[in-house]
């Protein structure tokens, strides 16, 4: 039996091998392919793509709510550790490699269409395989190590994606922004794994964060210091190790900073909306569905090892997070710059609800924040191609993004608005919607987490249902500006031809797929009870304390009592042009409409001061290291001058001296041999003279 | 025959044929010399295939454990009272020399094929490129201080007229400064090698000796003698065996180079050739590392583990510095000498961690760096060639007019910022995880110094990545007009048959870092057991 159920789950294992490495194979086939717009490679890619959704689904059906599958092998041995590769299996990694199969396939489908045109066809498909493989592998990973790996490739995927119209200068500055925030996060994370192993020896996410998490049961506090009495996983037997306890903060701070780089928190939220320059097609997977929701997944992932503070501090931040981008969203103009924030601000309820406990919560929200944001994205990609397409026939001169040359769409593209009716009803999260489901779970949690805590506490439960009816607002405008009333467009332009549709059914399918899975069925059968979901209950470790129950009730009715209410207020404001109640010269309002001015922050205080550090530093190379070798090259050349100078003067001089007198001797000495004999004679009386006097004086 | 001795002198053969060659036959030289590179690259091949590896092959204090070991007597002068004096042809390798050897001789081939290039007087630079090649070899396999110094010190020769004569407006001023910062570091080196020679003898014949590994020995010491462990000898008031070791480390670490010593390298590298270059940031820097290793911590131990602090910290100076440097700068050529620096910092810190992960850190390093700044100095060889600037800010736009050499720019730039997948990534991480776990191994480094370290790691994408904005992405524009245009071809069969290598070598080694890891650990094992016991 055992060997029986050893069989099937080695083939598990290899059936996600298969999954994550298709794309790969994808990616690899694509690159060789020749030409640039090669309508092969869209198939190859959404063909991986559907293979691996196969796959997982079968992975998925064999894991879920069953036992976990572990396997690994050793990838190689540094010194005396060895580093192993493998696949974990579990509720968590099975949901998150189907989910981003589930998103996957559509998008690829809606793409061979959204992308026919494009010169770059190959290069699309390409990249968007690498980024499904890199998403597929995280989401298995069983170890850190290649945990990071896989972490940072998704961002090089999305860096390559983001900058795809590299001709553009907005894209190409988007990319390096989005890569460079991200790696922020990256060198959060590897710190962070860096102090895990220095403290448990091990990288294996299992051991450390599984069910047996070494980290929770083993290690632990004790007058600031981290204790891990541990001797079986490190180098020194026997001996208590521990830590300043300084330093697990500082390894949740490395992992906060990856998360938020992910997941686009404050305060490296702000790549997100730029990186709205990649292909729609892509921002609808990788910047609102998966990759930004990896963030919350590493949380997932390293649940165990944040005490009460810190995750106090998650909430805080996901809190402040969903309620900032929600009030960005309030101003902006261009569409995907508004859902771009409206991601933030939902992933902002991820990050709290993993702050607040919410676990499954927090993971549910994920699940089906995936399905009807890439939904709306999808949609926003269609509005914006038959935008761009009124543009290009009449050689207009608009934006094709900016909702305000929009308007009265719904009758043009009937499909596509009631899927975006469908995404935008999900997203405020009313009832029979997927995101009723689970925003109401995060909510009512919330709450409940703030009872009995002081006053200070409540502010996050209340920050989040102010975020609610934001949310609730700014879907409303979007959703009125871009579909009822008139086309703006025509007001200006008003010859222009229109020739707007649904589009084909690379379109429709999609669209269909993913407003299906913004519905409550899909995830449960009640309709306004989050308890009853199958995803909620797979994740959920006890039961409700009682007083849930008043929660239960009174939180959702609220909320949507008021959520409809403000829906109503915006759509008479938005649809009936009558009145404003904003005033463009408002503080409020400038500070949402740029967006509190969090860039220009950053422009002036970090990446300025850097700049000029870095000129600084390189000044210092010229003038000061530089200066100072010249002038050791001067001394020298000084010295050596010297030495020139005393060798011609002093050593030189001496012996010319010396030979000048020798001379001046040798002239003297010279007359005396003249050849005259009068001279000979003289020189000797002279001679005889001096002898007799020296003779006779001494 | 030794295949070492083969590998060391066989282009010194090959550089007697081409000067014997009348210059009428001058285009066939860089064929000679290619045919000389590869034979040695064939052979390197042999000898990494037939390396044995296990606990009895670990080498560094053992001379039996060495492999393709050759000692000849080669100096032998009787000087009577002062005993005889005993120099020896000695080779041999293990496992911190392996993969740098393999490493170099690979990159001697791209270098071989950069020489293209070269236009003017032929023979000349192809005799003097192939005594280089003689001299490089010969260092990592040297394991006779009197010999190694030979090579070392014979490095220097042809580098100074390659850059020298063949260089670019400033060569003269950067070949002099070279010349004169490396000189200064190895006239105090030969120094601090006499000391060793007379405080160390050979304990089979009782003579003094030049022999790396039985310096490692303290019973081989003479009780008395200036470097002696136990005599604890003074020099000017300072332990002597501090400032032997200290006066080493200077004198490989101007190879490193670790700042502050290290302008002269951008200088060096932005008035050289393109296959100087290569040859200057991918060999000639790992023997700084390597002599770092073998010679100031092997000879040293107790020194080094006293001083780790002091290396870590200027590893991590280099790394930051290196790199911050690196985002001021204009010029591609010294962008990537600065990217060097920084990259080298890491070598440095996987040292000082003396931790087996460290060490293997900066080993994989070391051979991650040699094969990818040869990429990205040919790289920046592409475009100076074609234009004759390299200036980051007189170009826009290279990815529409060039694309497959954008694509290997993009590949050489994201393995050198530390993209998991290829091998930069496993040497930089591997080099923190061991600067980390030291605090807790052997107490030498502190924790913040990782950390520190991790932030060049995020400087390095910035200023990669900066340069990829500015001169390939966005519309075209360049600052020679049209006239460029038609000059920037993309790349040629020669240049792609020489990258495509370079490329997938670092990404191999990324996905398989145990093509190096399995042939340096036992040796790696054993040199930290070795550094324990001090």
């Amino acid at each position: 039996m055992d060997n029986f159920l050893q069989a099937i789950d080695t083939l598990t294992i290899k059936f996600t091998l298969a999954a994550v490495l298709l794309p790969l194979l994808a990616f690899i086939i694509n690159l060789a392919i020749p030409g640039k717009n090669n309508k092969i490679t869209g198939w190859i890619s959404t063909g991986a793509i559907l293979a691996s959704t196969v796959l997982s689904v079968f992975v998925f059906s064999r894991v879920w709510n069953s036992h976990q599958v572990h396997q690994l092998v050793t990838w190689f041995t540094i010194g005396d550790t060895k580093v192993y590769a493998g696949v974990l299996l579990n509720n968590l990694s099975v949901l998150m490699l189907l989910l981003v199969n589930l998103i996957a396939l559509p998008v690829h489908i809606y793409s061979t269409a959204y992308m026919n045109n494009d010169k770059g066809y190959n290069r699309y498909f390409a990249f968007l395989s690498l980024f499904c493989f890199s998403m597929l592998a995280l989401a298995v990973a069983d170890n850190l190590v290649l945990f990071y790996i896989f972490w940072e490739l998704v961002g090089f995927s999305s860096y390559l994606l983001i900058g795809f119209w590299f001709t553009r200068d907005k894209a190409v500055q988007a990319n390096k922004k989005a890569f460079i925030m991200n790696r922020i996060g990256d060198i959060g994370l590897l710190t962070a794994i860096l102090i895990i192993y220095a403290t448990f020896h091990t990288f294996d996410i299992n051991i450390l964060f599984g069910p047996n998490s070494i980290i929770k049961s083993i290690s632990f506090f004790n007058k600031g210091e981290w204790f891990t009495p541990l001797t079986g996983y490190f180098t020194i037997p026997g001996v208590s190790y521990h830590l300043d306890a300084i330093w697990q903060y500082v390894a949740f701070g490395g992992i906060f900073l990856a998360v938020a780089a992910k997941s686009a928190q404050f305060p490296l939220h702000t790549w997100l909306p730029d990186a709205m320059e990649g292909p729609t097609s892509v921002s609808a997977l990788i910047h609102a569905a998966t990759m930004v929701a990896a963030g919350v997944f590493l949380l997932g992932r390293v649940y165990p090892m944040f005490n009460n503070t810190e995750l106090t501090i998650l909430a805080i931040i996901g809190c402040f997070t969903a309620f900032m981008a929600a009030t960005i969203a309030l101003t902006q103009n261009d569409l995907k710059r508004i859902l771009a924030y409206s991601t933030i601000s939902q992933l902002g309820y991820m990050i709290m609800a993993m702050g607040i406990g919410a676990y499954s919560s927090s993971l549910f929200h994920l699940v089906t924040h995936a399905f009807f944001k890439c939904l709306l994205f999808l949609v926003a990609g269609i509005v914006i191609h038959q935008m761009a397409h009124v543009r290009d026939d009449n050689k207009l001169n608009i934006d094709p993004q900016s909702i305000l040359n929009m308007g009265g769409l719904r009758k043009k593209m009937p499909l596509t608005f009631i899927t975006a009716l469908i995404g935008g009803l999900a997203l405020i999260g009313l009832p029979f919607t997927s995101g009723y489901l689970s925003k109401d779970g995060i909510l009512i949690q919330a709450f409940q987490w703030s009872e009995g805590k002081s006053f200070v506490y409540m502010l996050i439960p209340v920050f989040a249902l102010l975020t609610t009816w934001l949310t609730a607002f700014y879907v409303t405008r979007l959703i009125v500006k871009v579909f009822f009333g008139d086309l703006r467009l025509l007001k200006t332009y008003p010859s222009a031809k229109l020739h707007i549709t649904d589009g084909g059914w690379q379109y429709s399918v999609p669209l269909v797929i993913l407003a299906a899975g913004s519905l409550f069925p899909f995830f449960a059968l009640n309709p306004v009870a989050y308890e009853h979901s199958w995803l909620f209950k797979a994740f959920s470790t006890g039961s409700s304390p009682a007083t849930e129950r008043v929660f239960h009730i009174v939180v959702p009715v609220g909320v949507n009592i008021l959520s409809v209410l403000v829906i109503y207020g915006a759509y008479v404001i938005y649809a009936g042009k009558k009145l404003n109640p904003f005033s463009p010269a408002g503080a409020l309002w400038r500070l949402s409409f740029n967006e509190w001015y969090f860039d220009r922050f950053y422009n002036k205080y970090i990446i300025k001061p850097l700049m000029a550090l870095c000129r600084g530093v390189f000044r210092f190379d010229r003038r000061v290291i530089d200066t100072f070798i010249h002038s050791i090259a001067y001394a020298g050349m000084a010295l050596a001058k010297l030495a020139a100078w005393t060798d011609q003067y002093i050593i030189d001089g001496f012996l010319y001296l010396v030979t000048d007198i020798v001379k001046a001797i040798g002239n003297f000495a010279r007359r005396f041999q003249g050849g005259k004999v009068q001279y000979y004679l003289y020189s000797m009386l002279v001679v005889i003279l001096v002898i007799f006097l020296l003779k006779t004086l001494i | 025959m030794n295949i070492l001795t083969l590998l060391i002198f066989t282009p010194i053969l090959f550089a007697l044929i081409i000067a014997l060659l009348p210059s009428a036959w001058r285009s066939s030289f860089k064929f000679v010399t290619l045919l000389a590179t590869l034979i040695q690259l064939g052979m390197s091949i042999w000898i990494y295939y037939n390396f044995k590896t296990g606990v009895s092959f670990a080498g560094i204090n053992h001379e039996s454990q060495f492999q393709f070991l050759q000692k000849l007597p080669w100096i032998n002068l009787d000087l009577g009272a002062l005993g005889k004096m005993q120099i020896d042809y000695f080779v041999g390798i293990d496992g911190l020399s392996i993969t740098l050897l393999v490493m170099t001789s690979f990159v001697l081939v791209i270098a071989a094929l950069a020489s293209w290039e070269i236009k003017s007087n032929l023979k000349g630079f192809f005799v003097l490129f192939l005594i280089l090649d003689m001299a490089v070899i010969g260092v990592f396999c040297s394991l006779d201080f009197f010999l190694f110094y030979i090579f070392y010190e014979l490095m220097l020769l042809p580098l100074y007229f390659l850059i020298g004569m063949w260089g670019g407006a400033r060569r003269e001023y950067a070949a002099i400064k070279f010349f004169l910062y490396t000189l200064f570091g190895s006239v105090f080196m030969l120094l601090v090698m006499i000391g060793l020679y007379l405080s160390v003898t050979d304990p089979a014949t009782g003579n003094h000796t030049f022999n790396i590994i039985q310096m490692m020995n303290p019973a081989n010491y003479q009780p008395d003698s200036v470097f002696s462990v136990l005599s604890h000898q003074t020099i000017f008031g300072m332990p002597a065996r501090t400032i032997g070791f200290v006066i080493l480390f200077i004198a490989f670490a101007i190879k490193v180079p670790v700042v502050p010593l290290h302008t002269w390298l951008p200088d060096a590298h932005v008035e050289a050739p393109t296959p100087v270059s290569i040859i200057l940031a991918g060999i000639l820097l790992k023997v700084g590392g390597y002599g770092i290793i073998r010679i100031c911590v092997g000879i040293f131990p107790e020194i080094a583990h006293a001083d780790a602090y002091w290396l870590g910290l200027l590893g991590v100076i280099s790394i930051i510095y290196g790199a911050l440097n690196a985002l001021a700068q204009q010029d591609l050529k010294r962008l990537i000498a600065y990217s060097s620096v920084s990259h080298m910092g890491f070598v440095l810190l996987g040292i000082a961690s003396l931790t087996t992960e460290g060490l293997s850190g900066a080993v994989m390093q070391m051979v991650s760096h040699g094969f990818l700044s040869t990429m990205l100095f040919f790289l920046a060889g592409v475009v100076y060639n074609r234009v004759h600037d390299r200036g980051i800010t007189h170009f826009r736009g290279l990815a529409t007019i060039m694309p497959k050499y954008t694509a290997f720019v993009v590949v050489a730039f994201f393995a050198s910022l530390g993209l998991p997948g290829f091998s930069a990534f496993i040497g930089e991480a591997f080099s923190l995880t061991g600067a980390f776990k030291s605090a807790s191994v052997n107490g030498v480094l502190p924790y913040w110094m990782a950390v520190c370290g991790a932030f060049g790691i995020l400087l390095g994408a910035a200023y990669f990545l900066w340069t990829l904005q500015r001169m390939f992405f966005g519309p075209v524009n360049l600052k020679g007009g049209s006239v460029w245009k038609t000059a920037l071809t993309d790349l040629n069969f020669r240049e792609k048959i020489t990258l495509l290598p370079l490329a997938l070598l670092v990404l191999v080694l990324g996905l398989m870092p145990s093509l190096v890891f399995d042939k340096i650990n036992d040796s790696v094992v054993t040199f930290i057991q070795f550094l324990r016991l001090k």
